[in-house]
């Protein structure tokens, strides 16, 4: 059991939580079932929760039943472990059964469970309570029995909220992690899909789980993506998002070098692609590692669609992306270094919005842009009740009420309502954060410098994200280094037939993806079957 | 350093970034000086000329692929004439790169940022450039090809655009009214392409240093054929005799042009904008050279030591010419000294290992990197 062996290896550098289990670690199940009982009460003893219910075993042999009450499933409980236990089977009536034989018959003929294991460590005893599993102890027996009864509400499987698509799957991740394991199961239902489990964090002892597919992922990805994980020891792991802060490769980059997803095609798509995915138990976001900038603006829709147009959609949103990182700086450059590159005639009619307004460029539009971060924070606190309220209040009127009020020109406000507009059509929201921090800077140093003051920034930030790596693959491939194949699903999106190779910066063990001539494969057997020549009843007419 | 991921292409780019830099924008005036309407064939020349140099530096490279030529340098001449050569390298890459981060500070204070000082505009571009010098080789290999297109496109475009406005006859006759300054002026020109002997220290990280021929053959038509384009362009739109008159033609030539439909009424300061990504990658390539020359004399693994220890004496040469006349003269006579470094220097080196039959280690033997 993986899990174990994690636990016992975190537990090890753990010396302050858990403290008490560290102190009995070792320790074996006495054939005294009080003394376990005692042990049991003395740690769980307090919580109202806990219930333990004293029984026999066939009638004559003493045994208890341990769970907390609200994380198993009852009618389990009632009718498939303590009723068949207190009957002895019909096969065997009759018979007498010693205490030597009785674990056999209780494993072999009695319980009518699938989850079931033997256990005699007291610690493992009390962990399992505590992860949901239901414990049976009979007197006389140096050993329990462990029963897989967890049962935690959750909620239905839903439409990703995040990431919605048109056409495409409209699943998306819930919390409990068996469920998102068999969401990417019953997509990829292939034997070299491998699913590791280890648990992190002293005290919630999260289980996480990795996976990938063997034979395409290069192992070297698996054992570093191993190692980073099992070396993070933290209190708790409440969401993927605590983990991708230990495993990333920069720390200090604004820049995301792990991608989340709740979508779980999306996962699937990117461990066909010989990419690693992590989940946690607890969040609906699974994390895809190693991640190039590029993957934060495709998106699903992408491929399900056909690629002429979702390539110009594509292109869109490049530009969308561009302009929520520049549109402002460029804006407030001419309007206070350059206004001879724009048109006489516009800009005149600059000058004209801006007659009233005392604030230089750069002052007016960093008054906007951060009014319109709070406005955006504030939309997202509000109940949803309020909130669309809010937001139309928030950019009609205030809009309106600051250009009459002599705050800013109407054409700081088109700017950047152009800019916040472009920055929600970036479909990582992680990524889209990091352009909107970057956008501050580069408004100073437009206001400081002009177009050469956006140029050193722009500068700052490509040699930044050129330097970036995420696991070892440079952030920016394919684009630099330069691999024509991958080119075709960057600006663009190639025709599913013409990428034909998985991404060779994740150096995959299977390059290829398809059948070498699948284009001719599947225009070959075209063929008219319904051809208005051969219709036998036009011909007649 | 040992990790050659440098492929022929990235090779290339680090040759054009190089070369193509804020020479481009007085060239046409270099050119036409020398030979008025021969200024295209003096550019070719000058190109030629260069690429004698810059074949010098390949063929040696390939003769001792795990080596840069400060590290060749000692195996050929011997350690101590060689630490001179490395002196003279390295006090001339750092004078070139102090003359292009000040000549650019020039031309942005002059046309742009009016009441800037000059002090101000250097040190942002020598600060930009010591700060990228702090990545390993193959992440500047990527910073010269990423903005290799931002090198072609701005110029390739201003060239086009000004085609309404050209005169063929102005580039007659091709080979100039006087033949006499065509020397100096090969010479002048050849100097701006000194960038290349970056190369040096690129081929010890190629993954192909057997191809690194390619790489300067290719690197070398692409800038020269854009210089000779532009100055081609520059001639024939004012003519020989108005670009005596002008300090950037370049510059003026994108004054002149727009773009159709009127989207920006002038392109200069577009131009100069994006030309600031060509001056960058010039400046980080010879401060790299600097810094990777000396961490090599001095024996050292890592050049980023150096990064910011010689930024206040570029930057304090940068400001020592007392004007643009002044910077100009410094520049022309510097680039025609640096000829020997760049050029004469190498084929000594050549000649000697040729003679005394030096070479250093076959890469092919060797397991090259998995990777590409």
């Amino acid at each position: 059991m993986p899990i174990n062996k994690k636990k016992s290896k975190t537990k090890a550098i753990a010396v302050g939580p858990s403290s008490v289990l560290e102190r009995h670690k070792g320790e074996q199940i006495s054939t005294q079932m009080e003394q376990t009982i005692s042990f049991i009460q003395n740690i769980l003893g307090v919580n109202e929760d806990l219930t333990i219910r004293r029984f026999h075993v066939f009638g004559q042999h003493p045994a208890v039943i341990i769970y907390f009450s609200n994380m198993v499933n009852q009618s389990t409980i009632n009718v498939d472990i303590v009723k068949p236990l207190m009957y002895v089977p019909n096969h065997l009536i009759g018979c007498s059964i010693e205490i030597g034989q009785l674990i056999d018959v209780l494993q072999n003929d009695t319980l009518y469970h699938g989850e079931s294991e033997l256990e005699s460590e007291l610690t493992t005893l009390i962990e399992s309570i505590l992860r949901g599993e239901t414990v049976v102890v009979v007197d006389g027996l140096d050993k329990a029995f462990l029963l897989g009864t967890r049962n935690i509400d959750k909620r239905a499987i839903d439409q990703p909220a995040t990431e919605q698509v048109i056409r495409g799957p409209r699943e998306g991740f819930i919390e409990p992690l068996g469920t998102n394991i068999s969401l990417i199961r019953y997509r990829l239902q292939s034997p070299d899909l491998r699913v590791e489990t280890m648990g992190i964090g002293r005290r919630t002892k999260s289980k996480v789980a990795i996976c990938y597919m063997d034979g395409i992922t290069n192992p070297k990805l698996v054992k570093e993506v191993n190692r980073r994980l099992s070396k993070i020891d933290i209190d708790g792991v409440l969401d993927s998002g605590y983990l991708e802060q230990f495993i990333e490769d920069n720390h200090y980059s604004p820049f995301p070098q792990v991608q989340y997803t709740e979508r779980p095609d999306k996962v699937v798509a990117n461990l066909l692609e010989g990419r690693v995915s992590i989940l946690v138990d607890g969040s609906p976001l699974a994390l895809v590692v190693p991640t190039v900038f590029s993957q934060f603006y495709q998106t699903v829709e992408d491929y399900t669609e056909r690629y002429l147009l979702m390539s110009s959609i594509r292109l869109a949103r490049l530009i969308a992306l561009m302009f929520s990182l520049i549109f402002p700086s460029i804006y407030v450059s001419i309007i206070s270094f350059n206004p001879e590159l724009i048109p006489t005639e516009f800009a005149v009619a600059v000058a004209g919005g801006r007659a009233g307004v005392p604030f230089p460029a750069i002052i007016e539009v960093l008054i906007i842009e951060i009014s319109m971060e709070v406005l955006r924070e504030a939309t997202i606190r509000l109940p949803q009740q309020v909130g669309g309220a809010l937001s139309i209040v928030g950019v009609l009127v205030i809009g309106q009420a600051a250009v009459s009020a002599g705050f800013a020109s109407p054409i700081t406000i088109v700017i950047i309502a152009l800019t916040t507009i472009g920055s929600f059509a970036t479909p990582a929201y992680n990524a889209a954060l990091a352009l909107r921090l970057l956008r501050f800077p580069l408004i100073i140093l437009a206001g400081t410098f002009g177009l050469y003051g956006v140029m050193i920034g722009l500068i700052l930030i490509a040699n930044h994200l050129l330097s970036l790596k995420s696991f070892g693959v440079p952030y920016l491939s394919p684009l630099v280094p330069t691999e024509f194949q991958g080119v075709k699903d960057l600006i663009i999106r190639g025709p599913l037939w013409a990428m034909n190779k998985r991404p060779s910066f994740l150096q995959p063990m299977d390059a290829s993806k398809m059948a070498a001539n699948e284009l001719d494969n599947s225009t070959d057997q075209a063929s008219n079957a319904l051809d208005p020549k051969n219709d036998i009843n036009q011909q007649e007419g | 350093m040992q990790d050659r991921q440098i492929t022929v292409i990235q090779a290339a780019a680090i040759l054009v970034s190089s070369i193509i830099g804020v020479g481009v924008l007085a060239l046409p005036l270099f050119a036409v000086k020398a030979a008025e309407s021969g200024a295209p064939l003096v550019t070719f020349l000058g190109m030629l000329l260069a690429f004698v140099g810059l074949f010098l530096i390949t063929v040696l490279g390939m003769r001792f692929p795990d080596k840069s030529v400060i590290e060749y340098s000692q195996d050929i001449i011997g350690k101590g004439l060689a630490s001179f050569g490395s002196v003279l390298i390295i006090v001339f890459f750092a004078v070139l790169t102090s003359l292009t981060a000040r000549e650019f500070g020039e031309v942005v204070v002059t046309s742009v940022l009016r009441s800037t000082p000059v002090e101000v505009t250097v040190i942002v571009m020598l600060l930009l450039a010591a700060i990228s010098t702090r990545n390993e080789i193959t992440t500047i290999a990527y910073i010269h090809t990423f903005y290799f297109p931002l090198l072609l496109v701005p110029v390739l475009l201003i060239v086009a655009l000004s085609l309404k406005n050209a005169e063929a006859i102005n580039l007659l006759p091709v080979w100039g009214n006087e033949s006499k300054g065509m020397m100096k002026g090969t010479l002048t020109i050849a100097a701006l392409f000194q960038g290349t002997f970056v190369l040096s220290a690129v081929i010890p990280s190629m993954n192909k240093p057997q191809n690194a021929m390619k790489a300067s053959i290719g690197g070398m038509l692409i800038a020269g054929g854009l210089y000779v384009i532009i100055v081609a362009a520059a001639v024939s739109v004012f003519g020989a005799e108005e670009i005596k008159q002008l300090l950037w033609p370049t510059l003026e030539l994108a004054k002149a042009t727009s773009l159709p439909a009127n989207i920006l009424e002038r392109l200069d300061a577009a131009f100069l904008a994006v030309w600031v990504t060509a001056v960058f990658t010039t400046l980080l390539s010879s401060y790299f050279l600097t810094i990777h020359s000396i961490s090599k004399l001095f024996r050292l693994k890592d050049h980023k030591l150096f990064s910011y220890f010689i930024l206040p004496f570029v930057f304090t040469m940068a400001m020592l010419p007392q004007n643009i006349v002044e910077m100009y003269e410094i520049i022309v006579n510097v680039g025609q000294i640096g000829l020997c470094i760049t050029i004469v220097y190498p084929g000594l080196l050549l000649l000697i290992s040729i003679l005394r039959k030096k070479r250093g280690n076959s890469v092919e033997k060797k397991k090259v990197d998995q990777n590409r």
